[in-house]
């Protein structure tokens, strides 16, 4: 089980890069623990301002002596920022099951260990990312080369589709590399 | 609201772009809000599929999610 605490001091110490496999060591973990608030909350604007919230605070944290530290932090983060912004929009309060659940979800995503991938997975997907038809893997690569820095919009204009052509384009690719995983015995990885 | 148009909007809330306010805040996306709670639920179901995809197909193993935060304390 990797401890990405190990990433600690070098992210206090600005090492970006840390940071980057820091959050690819956790998102999963992270964004799981935000399952409760999924009908109330943006959850992937959420996750990202916690993340930029725990790169500022990183050179404050002290480790507590369990593994994971600042991932725990980035999962407290996380939730009280969902639970403030579910509050702000619905202008009233939150139902407490859901309090509840919210912290049961918390608590199973700290807890859980991370696992490293089955190697063979990553050249199984290269393989059904290869076999895409071309629209299809146009759409997808342009979006995997935005990294979430342009709009959709703006990158189908740039492939010249029509935007609804472009998110046809994008689900069809995500549907048939999953078909292709699935044939290939990696249909587990993916809920990893 | 058509099947097409729910699917299109999912699609777009599943992806990792999101604009900020004028404070630097992450902004929800807009269409989010027009979808409704089964549909924000499988947006999120999606969400996790695609960055573990976009993940596995990046040299670094760095989703949408990573690479946007990452340009972010960049920029």
């Amino acid at each position: 089980m990797e401890d990405l605490d190990r990433h600690l001091s070098a992210i206090a110490a600005g090492d970006a890069d840390a940071f980057g496999r820091f959050v690819a060591g956790g998102e999963r973990r992270l964004r799981e623990s935000l399952r409760s608030f999924a009908a109330l909350v943006d959850v992937e604007a959420v996750l990202q301002e916690s993340l930029l919230r725990i790169w500022q605070v990183a050179p404050r944290v002290r480790p507590d002596g369990r593994p994971d530290c600042l991932l725990r932090l980035a999962i407290r983060t996380a939730r009280n920022l969902a639970i403030d912004e579910a509050r702000r929009t619905r202008r009233m309060a939150l139902d407490p099951e859901l309090l509840e659940r919210a912290l049961a979800d918390a608590e199973r995503a700290s807890a859980a260990p991370a696992e490293p991938p089955d190697p063979r997975f990553f050249s199984a997907i290269e393989g059904c990312h290869g076999a895409l038809p071309d629209k299809p893997k146009q759409a997808l690569g342009a979006r995997l080369e935005s990294g979430g820095a342009e709009s959709d919009a703006a990158l189908a204009a740039r492939l010249g589709m029509r935007l609804n052509t472009f998110l046809q384009n994008v689900t069809r690719a995500k549907r048939l590399l999953l078909d292709c995983l699935g044939r290939r015995g990696f249909a587990m990885e993916i809920s990893r | 609201m058509s099947p097409e148009e729910r699917e299109a909007l999912i699609e777009q809330v599943v992806g990792a772009h999101r604009e900020r306010a004028a404070d630097g805040s992450v902004l929800a996306y807009p269409a989010w809000h027009d979808l409704d709670e089964s549909a924000r639920r499988e947006a999120f179901e999606r969400a996790l599929v695609a960055r573990r995809l976009e993940a596995a197909l990046d040299p670094e193993r760095r989703s949408a999610t990573v690479r946007a935060v990452l340009a972010r304390i960049a920029s």
